[in-house]
């Protein structure tokens, strides 16, 4: 980062292709949405660029970026739904309604693999459904594994607030994908 | 009572932030509460499965596109307020009607105001040329009172005039009573000469 601040282009080059997985990430796992995280992500590091004079030394270049990428996130969020294009909660119902039944006689091999990527997809749009607050912290936290005290950074709030976020993101999150995991014991 | 102090310490204990003795009071509450250890089970099949989601690919190109838009915007302001391109039919059509509205309803709405306006001529009759009067207060560059010629013989005599134009050569300010109004070229509407500057054109 300190040799993009003295303007070297090549050294920028090398910083996004380094983080660019990071960023695209958790940009599409907040937002469900590939194909605007690829512009979005790319926002990310056009902002980096251009601010790079404004990079403290010494703190940690991660925790900056992300502080950029969640902003952005939360801000597309907030775009998405002003405009209505974001997917309810109703439409998740459905989706779970539609899968439990192949979920629910699980077989061995290629369907078992199927059922992992319809639990992933499942999960994918469970995220999307829980506040915007909450799924931030939770995707830094088990997406990206982002120390608590990083991600307290990063969003701009206590620690303790963090972590309240992220316990309640995951008890969400079990709640919605309960009638999809099979019990070990039923197995 | 337990049950809830277990579940209180599900995140730690997935995070393997619990102390020693915490993890062994809960490992034996498992043991004991198979409601508890059901829970968690599914508790952490559910951070299995968030952690295992897929990574996503970024584009190869992105860093090159990334660096492009950059320069670009390097040369360009940060952010520029961007307007909305769906306000843009709304808001012209909105100042379409109203202006429309105000063309159609402005003579009456002006002429509703004014007991006068009976006595007014027609608006479009009844504009002059700039008609430019030095102040009584303040008489400039030696001439008394240096009215147009062109203005009515009767407003002419009405001195002093109170809501007369001043002079002020290259820094002109005019002054129509009661309103100050801001620099430029001003046209005066006389109607029948009785209601001397009540209505003017501004041209900035």
């Amino acid at each position: 980062m300190a040799r993009v601040s003295e303007d070297e282009e090549r050294a920028f080059t090398e910083l996004v292709r380094r983080f660019q997985g990071r960023v695209i990430n958790l940009i599409s796992r907040v937002l469900n949405d590939r194909e605007s995280a690829d512009d979005l992500a790319q926002e990310v590091f056009v902002r980096v660029y251009v601010h790079r004079r404004n990079y403290r030394r010494g703190s940690k270049f991660s925790t900056w970026l992300f502080t950029i990428a969640a902003n952005l996130a939360k801000n597309e969020i907030r775009r998405r739904v002003r405009k209505r294009h974001w997917f309810s909660l109703d439409a998740l119902q459905d989706l779970l309604k539609d899968s439990a039944p192949i979920l629910a006689d699980p077989t061995e091999g290629s369907e078992r693999s199927m059922e992992r990527e319809q639990l992933q997809e499942a999960m994918a749009r469970a995220i999307g459904t829980v506040p915007e607050k909450y799924r931030l912290a939770v995707v830094l936290r088990d997406l990206e594994g982002l120390p608590y005290e990083e991600i307290a950074q990063v969003l701009g709030i206590p620690g303790g607030t963090v972590r309240s976020r992220i316990n309640r993101a995951r008890t969400m999150l079990k709640r919605k994908l309960q009638p999809l995991l099979r019990d070990e014991g039923d197995s | 009572m337990n049950c809830t102090h277990a579940r209180r310490l599900f995140a730690a204990f997935w995070d393997d932030e619990t102390t020693q003795a915490e993890r062994e009071w809960l490992e034996g509450h498992f043991a004991s509460c198979p409601a508890c250890r059901r829970d968690y089970e599914q508790y952490a099949r559910t951070l299995e499965l968030l952690g295992s989601l897929p990574r996503i690919e970024a584009s190869p190109d992105l860093a090159e596109r990334a660096l492009q838009r950059a320069r670009r915007s390097e040369t360009a302001p940060d952010r520029l307020p961007q307007l909305r391109p769906q306000w843009v039919p709304i808001t012209a059509g909105a100042a379409a009607v109203l202006l429309l509205t105000l063309t159609v309803l402005g003579p009456w709405l002006s002429g509703s105001r004014s007991p006068r306006v009976a006595q007014r001529a027609p608006v479009g009759q009844s504009v002059t040329e700039p008609v430019l009067v030095h102040s009584p207060a303040a008489p400039s560059h030696g001439a008394a009172r240096a009215i147009d010629s062109r203005l009515p013989a009767n407003l002419a005599a009405n001195a002093p005039l109170p809501d007369s134009l001043f002079d002020h050569s290259a820094d002109v300010e005019f002054i129509l009573d009661p309103v100050t109004l801001h620099r430029g070229r001003a046209s005066v509407t006389h109607s029948s000469g009785a209601t001397q500057g009540e209505r003017a054109v501004i041209t900035f």
